[in-house]
């Protein structure tokens, strides 16, 4: 397991702070999938991003603008 | 031929010109469902007693000089994501035990004023949060999955148990079930129509959309779809048209991107075969092919969902919290999982759709459209989770339908999936047509134009 991988127990506590207390039979498998969705996701961090900014939902205008369409 | 076997465009042609009333085919489709559903399991509820009051309705309107158009006395399915006044959303999930939806969604007021009557209301995966619909069964065998999520609404078109059927689609929830009971399935331009009242998985990556037995009829139902809506913050502001393809199947002129990457990695012998068959058909109609290269593949599954996890999660927020029990095991672990995403993850998964958005405008303007398979697979056996490919390589079976079809909910590019054919075993694959954002005419245009050099597609054989 990486350091960056949460422990059941740690997986409990973060859901914990977020409102959600998971009963003990639920933490390890909530630990393990929430590793996965993390070692999936991670690979966005390769990414320089510079200036760009988020784009909270698609604007199809936007896309016309950009295409040239 | 039986009513229940006729398109959308045929069974309105035979209702306008009086040689069909509303009541036969609605008779004709709900003894359909009478004699299928109980194998195929398509349905959540079944509103025999309101269709055929309709359907009386539409008769007495049409005899008196009040027909509405191509949907008027049209028999459809809803996927029970989608609000119908008086009826439960059941969202296929126990949660949703007590549901009463109060308003009609605009999608099926704007259904229901062009005529067309509601059948039932279809199975979805639970949420929408998965890609086999387990209730329901494929409609080419009843052994495989149906696909989804919208699989109770591809079954439904397959088998001839609805004339047509919406479904929703997030990371490919209309193609993908689409594609695995041979029909035809069209994902909009995110934003063309209203996802009013209807239960969301991920706002920023939903779409509603028709799912037919031909290219034509989902440009039909489009037609009736497409308007602003104030009520969906991302609605467009959309001016009225008429999708509808025309007659002419010449594409001369037309640049068809063939993806060099991603598209045909992974992806089943027979399934490449068949697809590349079709685009080589559109060659025949005058098409100029031009190799095209995917921008930012080993992004796409990472931006999906960095998008998607944190905002089903959100939509669940309180329901997570008092019922839990209540949701399958496969969702309940998702939305658990899903609130320990940091919100720097789902940043830069924003972040990363800017950039994939504007790489895939840049591909655009070389082509008009791009064609590929709709997933990589054809139906798996119920129960299957993994899919083998042929380097060794292993891939979840849910991993492996989602990941030819998330890049255009991720860039929110129109998307259509056509029926190009069976492999050995009898299961139908699909072709996705993805196009420029509001370039719907064209993807319809292209379709129908390969669809008039195939034979008529017949009613799945399980069923």
């Amino acid at each position: 397991m990486s350091c960056a991988e949460l422990t059941p127990p740690e997986a409990a506590r973060w859901a914990a702070r977020t409102g959600l207390p998971l009963p003990a039979d639920r933490h390890a498998a909530v630990a393990a999938t929430a590793n996965h969705i993390h070692s999936v996701v991670a690979v966005l961090r390769e990414l320089d991003f510079g200036d760009t900014p988020p784009a909270p939902a698609y604007r199809a205008e936007q896309e016309m603008h950009d295409a040239a369409v | 031929m039986q009513p229940y076997e006729l398109s959308l465009n045929a069974a309105a042609e035979a209702i306008r010109a009086r040689q069909l009333s509303p009541v036969e085919l609605a008779d004709s489709v709900l003894e359909r469902v009478e004699q299928v559903d109980p194998h195929l399991q398509a349905y959540v509820t079944v509103t025999a007693e309101h269709a055929r009051r309709a359907a009386r309705e539409a008769e007495n309107d049409i005899a008196a000089g009040h027909y509405r158009g191509p949907l008027h006395g049209i028999p459809m399915g809803l996927k029970d994501l989608i609000d119908v006044a008086g009826a439960a959303t059941s969202a296929s999930s126990r949660v949703r035990a007590d549901h009463r939806a109060q308003a009609d969604s605009t999608v099926a007021a704007r259904l229901s004023a062009a005529g067309a009557i509601l059948v039932g209301k279809t199975h979805t995966h639970e949420f929408a949060y998965g890609l086999t619909t387990p209730q329901t069964n494929n409609a080419w065998d009843t052994g495989r999955i149906a696909g989804g999520s919208s699989g109770g609404s591809s079954v439904a078109v397959a088998a001839g148990t609805a004339t047509f059927t919406l479904g929703t689609d997030t990371g490919g929830s209309i193609r993908v079930p689409a594609a695995l009971n041979g029909v035809v399935g069209f994902k909009p331009t995110y934003g063309l129509v209203s996802r009013h009242g209807i239960t969301s998985l991920s706002w920023s990556l939903d779409h509603v959309g028709p799912i037919t037995r031909t290219v034509e009829d989902a440009a039909l139902v489009l037609t009736a779809l497409v308007g602003h809506d104030p009520r969906d913050p991302a609605s467009l502001p959309a001016p009225g048209t008429d999708y509808r393809p025309v007659a002419d199947a010449d594409l001369t002129g037309l640049r068809v991107g063939v993806p060099r990457t991603y598209f045909f990695d992974h992806v089943d012998a027979e399934v490449e075969a068949a697809v590349r068959r079709a685009i080589n058909q559109l060659r025949t109609l005058g098409a100029r092919l031009v190799d095209v290269e995917i921008p930012m593949t080993r992004y796409i599954q990472a931006t999906q969902w960095g998008l998607m996890v944190p905002e089903a999660t959100a939509y669940h927020e309180r329901t997570l919290r008092t019922v839990p029990e209540l949701y399958q095991a496969d969702v309940r672990i998702l939305l658990e999982a899903g609130e320990l995403m940091p919100a720097g993850d789902y940043l830069r998964a924003q972040r990363a759709r800017t950039l994939m958005r504007q790489e895939w405008a840049r591909m655009l303007q070389d082509v008009d459209l791009v064609a590929a398979p709709t997933v990589p697979a054809t139906a798996v056996k119920a129960g299957q989770e993994t899919i083998t490919w042929a380097d060794g390589t292993v891939e979840g079976v849910s991993d492996a339908y989602v990941r030819l079809s998330s890049p255009a909910n991720i860039t929110g590019l129109p998307s259509l999936s056509v029926p190009v054919g069976h492999d050995a075993a009898g299961l139908p694959i699909g072709m996705q047509l993805l196009g420029r954002p509001l370039g719907e005419s064209v993807l319809m245009r292209v379709g129908h134009a390969y669809e008039q050099t195939q034979p008529a597609r017949e009613l799945a054989r399980a069923a």
